[in-house]
């Protein structure tokens, strides 16, 4: 599993339940990782701010909400800003957008993990966590027909598995793993 | 029914017709955002890209149609309420011994952003002084702006917003909902008070295409989350007549996550959400 020059872009979704997990991740992650991660998470209407401190108290490494067509650098992660669409360019930028909602959300997770699929095709890692809701199944399955890797979050180890779930249904994933393991397969990237 | 997938190339030859044979200049729109608006009208429409070209030559009010489809025309009322608590308390009390201000909403939408900001005006007794214009290219959405007329569920979540601005803790006594707006019990909409709507004046302008013919410089111009479907060209191009167009001091209000690109990074001085026009370098470009 040498793949670490692979990736251009490792890429995470999650709804309910997924602030705890991808803190945890990156409070494990080797400092020094050098493949840009995208976070794509669903936020409470009410809890639309102190996302992005609450992650970097816990992270080892630096966790930024984008601007419009921020260029995409390793050892960085980026954390979709609440009340925008983010995609991701062929020349590896961002872009924002305020269209309309989709899935019932803004960020949605499947417009994230489609221009992911579409913009690094088989270099790109796409990993969906728990979550009450379909938003990222189809966009992992992109990922998936598209080369890429794609990793599930455990259902047995998601506080609601809907969004795992989803995913199950449409393709069979490289990878399902509980979120120690995803950290494990993540940190033996930058080795 | 599938689709075909359009090319970039193809999807550029048709923004050239439409151009040709409407108002409407979308050429330097971002490639990627414009491609995926279309590709969705492609969808919606059950079109291809040629039954679209040939609709284009022929129905103008089928053009319309398409180009509210194909701008982003989302807004809300008090959209980023940490922003309109910085202008309400930060910056409009220092325009007060002003005679006159002057607000240009660039990109106004519908309207919810041109109200939100009329409200702040009346509560700082700023209104009778202020010149508020309102652009949009879209004759749609401005239609919209100006009957005032809001749906109630679609809106409901962001009137949440007025409290979060207006009626902090600890500001005495709250300002009520129903001093701007009538909201009909038996209706499905809420409607701004017309003395409120009487204080602005929308009108039909592309900022592609024209400046904007208005002598007075402006004190603020809001143009958000705009640019952000435009290409690097076309952002500063528009960039530098907002620059030309503000009064010394004068603020530009951008989207909560837009930058400014190359050159205007020195020609704006941010400033918690807000950029402020800089005139240390006085030289022509």
């Amino acid at each position: 599993m040498n793949d670490n020059i692979r990736y251009k872009a490792i890429i995470i979704g999650g709804s309910a339940g997924s602030f705890t997990v991808v803190s945890k991740i990156l409070s494990k992650m080797n400092p020094d990782f050098p493949i840009p991660v995208i976070v794509c998470m669903h936020r409470l209407k009410h809890v639309r701010s102190g996302l992005v401190e609450g992650l970097n108290l816990k992270s080892n490494i630096k966790v930024i909400e984008p601007n419009d067509k921020e260029k995409i650098v390793g050892n960085r992660i980026y954390l979709a800003p609440s009340n925008y669409h983010l995609f991701i360019e062929f020349d590896n930028t961002i872009h924002l957008s305020t269209e309309e909602t989709f899935n019932h959300s803004r960020p949605a997770i499947d417009h994230a993990f489609s221009s992911a699929a579409y913009a690094y095709r088989d270099k790109v890692l796409g990993i969906i966590l728990t979550g009450a809701n379909r938003d990222g199944a189809n966009g992992m399955k992109e990922i998936h027909f598209k080369n890429g890797t794609t990793i599930v979050q455990d259902p047995e180890s998601c506080d609601i598995d809907t969004m795992p779930k989803a995913a199950l249904n449409l393709f069979e994933p490289d990878y399902i793993l509980t979120p120690d393991k995803i950290t494990e397969y993540l940190n033996q990237l930058s080795v | 029914m599938t689709v075909k997938v359009e090319n970039i190339t193809e999807i550029k030859g048709f923004l050239q017709e439409l151009k040709e044979y409407s108002s409407y200049d979308l050429c330097e729109y971002s490639d990627s955002s414009i491609y995926r608006r279309i590709k969705k009208i492609l969808k919606d429409h059950k079109l291809s890209l040629d039954q679209l070209i040939a609709k284009t030559k022929t129905d103008s009010l089928f053009i319309e149609n398409i180009i509210q489809e194909i701008t982003v025309n989302t807004t809300e009322f008090f959209r980023d309420p940490e922003v309109w608590r910085e202008l309400y308390q930060n910056f409009y009390p220092t325009l007060r011994n002003k005679k006159y201000i002057n607000i240009w909403h660039a990109g106004c939408s519908s309207g919810q952003e041109v109200y939100s900001n009329l409200i702040l005006l009346n509560e700082l007794d700023l209104l009778d002084k202020s010149n508020v214009i309102a652009t949009d290219l879209n004759s749609k959405v401005l239609k919209v702006a100006k009957s005032g007329k809001y749906d109630k569920k679609e809106n409901q979540e962001y009137f949440e917003n007025f409290n979060a601005v207006l009626n902090r803790e600890g500001n005495g006594s709250d300002i009520l909902f129903e001093k701007y707006f009538e909201d009909g019990v038996n209706s499905n909409c809420v409607e701004v008070k017309s003395f409120l709507r009487k204080q602005s004046d929308f009108q039909q302008h592309d900022l592609v295409k024209e400046e904007m013919n208005n002598h007075a410089k402006f004190d603020i111009i809001f143009c958000r989350n705009v640019l952000i479907y435009f290409n690097s060209a076309l952002q500063t191009k528009i960039l530098k007549q907002f620059h030309n167009k503000l009064t010394n001091g004068g603020i530009l209000v951008l989207g909560n996550h837009e930058g400014l690109n190359g050159f205007f990074k020195t020609k704006f001085i941010k400033d918690g959400p807000v950029f402020i026009k800089n005139n240390t370098f006085h030289f022509q470009f």
